[in-house]
């Protein structure tokens, strides 16, 4: 990788870390005006936080494309995504859901190669 | 899920952290593989994959970075087209900072405020005691950074094989964070008006990126949520709770 190669890399590592960092001292600065306390997400505009969960919605929508786009990909997500639903509504932790899920997406793509 | 345990019958809240970023691996190795493996194919070395992966750490934007360093693209254009695809990264942290504590160290913690660390803080911040939040937030993130790294380096020196070897794991692996979304997500469809905006930011990111509009899809997305949001509680008879 030549010099300027290794500056672009640098300039990029600083910039992703500036998007990243300089908005919370922009926050810190904002809460620390408006309450004593800064605690709870009330002190947040209403805008941002809203923008919050919605972000997560989007990241959903995109993770949800499966890598092999064919039938059995989609079936594979359609019924993982069921199984972790059910698994989180019985169980209401983190983990449990998320394994299942992984689970069921790879039982599905397995049986429907070995079926076919 | 709220820490209701004893202090002292906890474990330390960095393991805590790390045990909950686990489930992120299945998303992150996969996708780390790949992009090692794409890098040393476009030219780059494994320590420079390393390097890519340790500095600038973002999934997307170092796939662009490398391919328009390849294609032999103006250095400036490629820096700049990185940074515009980590745009969104904009609203992240001020999302998370009534939870973040004074300490100093908050602020170089931010360099590990991928997506998904992003989605799980937001969740799992509030309900953690505020003395446990900076530990907790260092185990989820450096475990999600080291493994990214790693992953990148694996790639680089082994992908090729891995790929051919195991191409079901490449396949099956990635699904854990749509789930992990999904649990994330699920706590917040609380009424009418919060369900339908979610769910149009959930259609919308997915029609967005299956019209290869992948790098716009979430900020594009999430504003046309927030829109349906505002719409619809502007409406006789809509839903007039507040943003929560």
């Amino acid at each position: 990788m030549s010099a300027s190669m290794w500056l672009a890399v640098v300039i990029a590592a600083l910039g992703t870390l500036a998007l990243r960092l300089l908005p919370l001292l922009w926050m810190r600065r904002r809460l620390h005006r408006s309450t004593n306390d800064g605690e709870g997400s009330n002190t947040l505009p209403p805008w941002l936080r809203l923008l919050g969960p919605l972000m997560i919605a989007a990241l959903f929508g995109v993770s949800l494309i499966p890598q092999r786009q064919d039938s059995v990909g989609w079936c594979a997500t359609l019924v993982g995504i069921g199984a972790t639903l059910i698994v989180w509504r019985r169980t209401r932790t983190l983990g449990w859901p998320v394994i299942v899920g992984v689970a069921t997406f790879g039982l599905v793509v397995v049986a429907v190669r070995i079926a076919g | 899920m709220t820490d209701n345990t004893p202090v002292h019958r906890q474990p330390p809240a960095w393991l805590t952290g790390l045990r909950e970023a686990l489930p992120l691996l299945g998303g992150y190795v996969p996708v780390a593989v790949s992009f090692g493996l794409v890098a040393t194919q476009a030219g780059f070395s494994t320590t420079e994959v390393a390097a890519i992966s340790t500095l600038i750490y973002a999934g997307a934007s170092q796939f662009l970075f490398v391919g328009m360093a390849a294609a032999g693209a103006p250095l400036w254009l490629t820096v700049a087209m990185t940074l515009l695809i980590n745009i969104r990264h904009l609203v992240y942290a001020p999302n998370l900072a009534p939870w973040l504590t004074r300490s100093r160290w908050w602020p170089w913690l931010m360099h590990g405020l991928t997506d998904q660390i992003f989605a799980l803080a937001h969740t799992r911040l509030p309900q953690i005691a505020p003395e446990r939040r900076l530990g907790w937030f260092s185990g989820a993130a450096g475990l999600a950074w080291l493994s990214w790294i790693a992953g990148s380096v694996l790639g680089a020196v082994a992908g090729e094989w891995l790929t051919r070897r195991w191409p079901l794991l490449g396949e099956v692996m990635p699904f854990a964070l749509p789930a992990l979304f999904l649990v994330l997500l699920a706590p917040h469809f609380t009424s009418l008006r919060w369900s339908l905006a979610l769910g149009i930011s959930m259609a919308a990111a997915l029609v967005l990126a299956l019209g290869g509009f992948a790098n716009v899809s979430i900020p594009l997305a999430a504003a046309a949520g927030a829109l349906g949001f505002y719409a619809i509680g502007n409406r006789p008879g809509g839903d007039g709770e507040a943003a929560s």
